[in-house]
């Protein structure tokens, strides 16, 4: 009998086991240090160094373009070229991350709307309209920013020569890329920490009196987030448009043929933010956080995204606006690769913000 | 006796195993104040909260979303161009979202990239469909920019006055007025004409609001005030130029639009100067600015219908902190103060078997979807169908609470005039008199409540 009561107990205290909530996550960085360690260190080590080095570059390009139209030969729109290359490399990169003021204030579509709008601009620049700074500032953004310059110093098809570009054509890459500078100065100052009512004090306060993070969440949130969105942009619309239209005219860098490279840079940007690195200097990152909990996790991440940025490699070189006619498998397995990043930021790394970070 | 015992056991077991289950975390009568979209509801308070899919879409219906989502945020061109060409030739912005900024409020300036307020216009008197009365050589609305080579109608000028008034515990507040001038008219306007300025809604929830059945708003409408709780609301039956029929208004600050496919061809036409199937005249039809070119409609229908989709099945975010006891506080004192009598919290939408997503939904839009008075403070004396020069519809405020995340700082009202909760709760009139008093005539932890409450939507 004593055996059977037993038995009885045995039963119900399993049964009461397995009722209780297991779906509750436990916790345990309860104290968060670590939370508030990445926060400290994703403008340190990512944002800040990010929007400086974009502000330098875009220096550099305004001073080359300034001495090719000095100097007009072939050997100066080269470097000039490369310049906007460069510049383009950390501001694609920095869109893994795209949110506070870049998003706010329209820097984004500010400096990098597509299409141009040829049509108007091709008028523009065969009026008599001034072209200086403060004229060029209040047009639409479609005839400014990376695009436009591209659109001046490639051409379409990417073959101008120097002697091709006319004197208002210099008068307005002159300008273009001075207010292209100007809007990298003010998106660098609106995160710098020594500027008043800069974003990086919204970061570092997050859920401690932070206005745009009520919560430390919400900043996680919008990382992982911002992390999915730009996976999609280049999957499923910037590769995707001119894919299916199979038309390269779609591509968004088709003048300079840099458009693999923008999309790599795009994916490296998430690496970026998700290890709160930026040439090669890193510190407390989202990585850790995941790692600390959920050690698969964090490699299963690590690895997508790696296994993304090294897909392009399967194009070997080819620019973009030819391989959606020739390589159509090789891009299906480049989005592909992205599209399971995706899938993995927005299931399990989302997932993983909601269970473990509380407060 | 042993099968007694058996017996015994197993009731045990079964009780303790009705005794696990969830009961306390779904109340029976379904009602989860967190769950202001129903089913589709999202849980994010981040700046991208008002731009996330409804969560029970599936199949090919996300990819028609995912593509709308991409027009919505592409900039459009000017005719001809290989993709989104047909901007203009008049328009007020090159995209929807430069002036729905990620998905949400706009910012209360006219002609600059990141403006959202724009001017309906149109003479005195009404149309053959009791509408407004267009201006000739303008129409209902003004288009502030033009493509290059062509002018714009004209520039709209914003300025403010700013009042200083107390709370009967002698906080004060501030409140600006704003005044609306054009300049730069492209031909003169002969005699007088009415103005009246729109912001940039929130795009989330509108499929939600859009299955509400046309009875149950039609049942929250007390145009004499039979009740005699001093609080009207009337229905505003529109023109619907894409159905040519007579429609329940509900969309607009003014429920003056009855579909969001007429919403969304409206906005493409008039915003944007880009012709639909649905809208296929230009803006700028008979006037000068005209393009001339054959190329209408500039959009195809499979993308109106994806920016229409996309409109359709924006999730509404969940509400944050609703156990929080001076949030329950806040709701007990916004219900004292009859807020609820046109803010309703809560309706159901209709069956709808062939979009299962919308169907039988119970849904806190906070909205009756009905026009009110709301007094001479915010009127702008430019009736549109039903709606008086003093009516509004009843604002959704649903998300309320994140404008400042989504869209800092974040504007409210028609105008964007007041740039608080506060401000806005104080710019009410007419029929919320009653509920304005009785807010300013709170202590401030009371006041603060309420204001906690609505940072909770």
């Amino acid at each position: 009998m004593k055996t059977k009561i037993i038995t009885l107990f045995c039963i119900v205290a399993v049964t009461i086991a397995s009722c209780s909530k297991n779906n509750t996550p436990t916790k345990t960085n309860t104290d968060g240090t670590l939370e508030g360690q990445v926060l400290a260190d994703f403008p340190t080590n990512l944002a800040n160094p990010n929007y400086l080095d974009i502000e330098t570059k875009a220096g550099i390009m305004k001073d080359a373009a300034a001495l090719f139209i000095a100097t007009p030969n072939d050997a100066n729109l080269k470097a000039t070229q490369d310049a906007w290359k460069n510049t383009r490399g950390a501001w694609e990169s920095c869109e893994g991350y795209l949110f506070g003021p870049v998003e706010d204030f329209n820097y984004d579509p500010t400096m990098d709307d597509w299409p141009v709008n040829k049509t108007d601009l091709d008028s523009l620049l065969s009026s008599k309209n001034p072209l200086a700074v403060g004229d060029i500032d209040p047009l639409e953004t479609t005839l400014k920013g990376f695009h436009a310059i591209e659109y001046i110093i490639y051409g379409v098809g990417g073959t101008k020569k120097a002697a091709q570009i006319t004197d208002r054509q210099k008068t307005y890459l002159s300008s273009l890329t001075q207010s292209l500078y100007n809007t990298t100065k003010q998106l660098r100052d609106s995160w710098d920490p020594s500027q008043s009512g800069n974003f990086t004090v919204q970061v570092t306060t997050a859920g401690k009196g932070s206005t745009r993070f009520t919560t430390r969440k919400d900043f996680f949130k919008a990382l992982v987030g911002s992390m999915a969105d730009i996976c999609n942009e280049v999957a499923d619309e910037k590769m995707q448009t001119p894919l299916a239209a199979q038309d390269s005219t779609l591509d968004e860098s088709s003048f300079s043929h840099n458009s693999v490279t923008d999309f790599t840079n795009n994916i490296r940007g998430v690496l970026n933010a998700y290890l709160s690195s930026y040439n090669g200097t890193s510190g407390h990152s989202l990585s850790e956080l995941v790692k600390s909990k959920n050690i698969s996790l964090d490699a299963k991440i690590q690895t997508q995204i790696n296994a993304a940025v090294s897909s392009f490699g399967l194009l070997n070189g080819i620019t973009y606006e030819k391989a959606i006619y020739a390589n159509k498998d090789k891009v299906g397995q480049i989005q592909t690769a992205i599209r399971t990043l995706k899938a993995t930021i927005e299931g399990d790394l989302n997932d993983f913000v909601e269970a473990n970070i509380k407060d | 006796m042993r099968q007694l015992k058996v017996i015994g056991v197993l009731i045990i077991l079964v009780l303790i195993l009705v005794k696990c289950q969830k009961s306390k975390v779904f109340p029976e009568d379904q009602y989860d104040d967190r769950l202001s979209g129903g089913d589709e509801t999202v849980f994010s308070a981040t700046s991208q909260a008002f731009g996330n899919m409804f969560p029970g879409l599936k199949g090919y219906d996300t990819h028609v979303h995912e593509l709308g989502d991409l027009v919505f945020n592409q900039s459009f061109v000017t005719a001809p161009a290989p993709i989104h060409s047909g901007l203009g030739a008049i328009f007020n912005n090159t995209s929807c979202t430069n002036c729905h900024h990620n998905d949400g409020i706009g910012l209360p300036t006219a002609g600059e990239l990141q403006s959202s307020l724009l001017m309906r216009i149109s003479l005195p008197g009404n149309d053959a469909h009791g509408g407004p009365v267009p201006v000739p050589g303008y129409g209902l609305q003004l288009q502030d920019k033009a493509v290059f080579g062509k002018v714009p109608e004209c520039k709209v000028n914003i300025a403010y006055a700013y009042n200083t008034y107390s709370f009967a515990d002698g906080e004060t507040y501030e409140l600006r007025t704003p005044t609306y001038t054009l300049t730069n008219l492209y031909t003169p306007i002969a005699g007088a004409y009415l103005l009246s300025p729109r912001l940039a809604p929130p795009m989330f929830g509108l499929g939600l609001l859009e299955a509400v059945p046309e009875s149950e708003i039609v049942a929250l409408a007390d145009p004499d005030d039979v009740n005699g709780d001093g609080i009207k609301g009337k229905v505003n039956y529109v023109w619907d130029a894409v159905t040519n029929s007579r429609q329940m208004g509900r969309f607009g600050w003014k429920a003056n639009t009855a579909s969001i496919l007429t919403q969304v061809a409206s906005a493409f036409n008039q915003d944007m100067g880009i012709t639909t199937s649905v809208l296929p005249v230009e803006n700028s039809f008979g006037q000068p600015q005209y393009d001339g070119l054959k190329d209408d409609p500039e959009l195809p229908d499979s993308l109106l219908n994806a920016v229409k989709f996309y409109a359709q099945t924006l999730a509404v975010p969940a509400r944050r902190n609703t156990t929080d006891a001076t949030i329950k506080r806040g709701l007990q004192l916004f219900i004292l103060a009859k807020c609820v009598n046109c803010h309703k919290q809560t309706l159901t939408t209709g069956i709808n078997v062939a979009f299962p997503s919308v169907s039988n939904q119970i849904i806190h839009p906070y909205t009756d979807l009905l026009v009110h008075n709301m007094g001479p403070g915010l009127a702008d004396n430019r009736p549109d169908f039903l709606a008086g020069g003093q009516d509004w519809r009843t604002a959704a405020l649903w998300g309320v609470g994140l404008f400042e995340t989504v869209n800092n700082p974040g504007y409210y009202l028609h105008d964007g005039r007041a740039r608080t909760l506060t401000e806005a709760i104080m710019w009410h009139g007419g029929e919320a008199d009653q509920s304005k008093a009785y807010f300013s005539n709170l202590s401030k932890s009371d006041r603060d409540a309420i204001l906690n409450f609505l940072r909770s939507l």
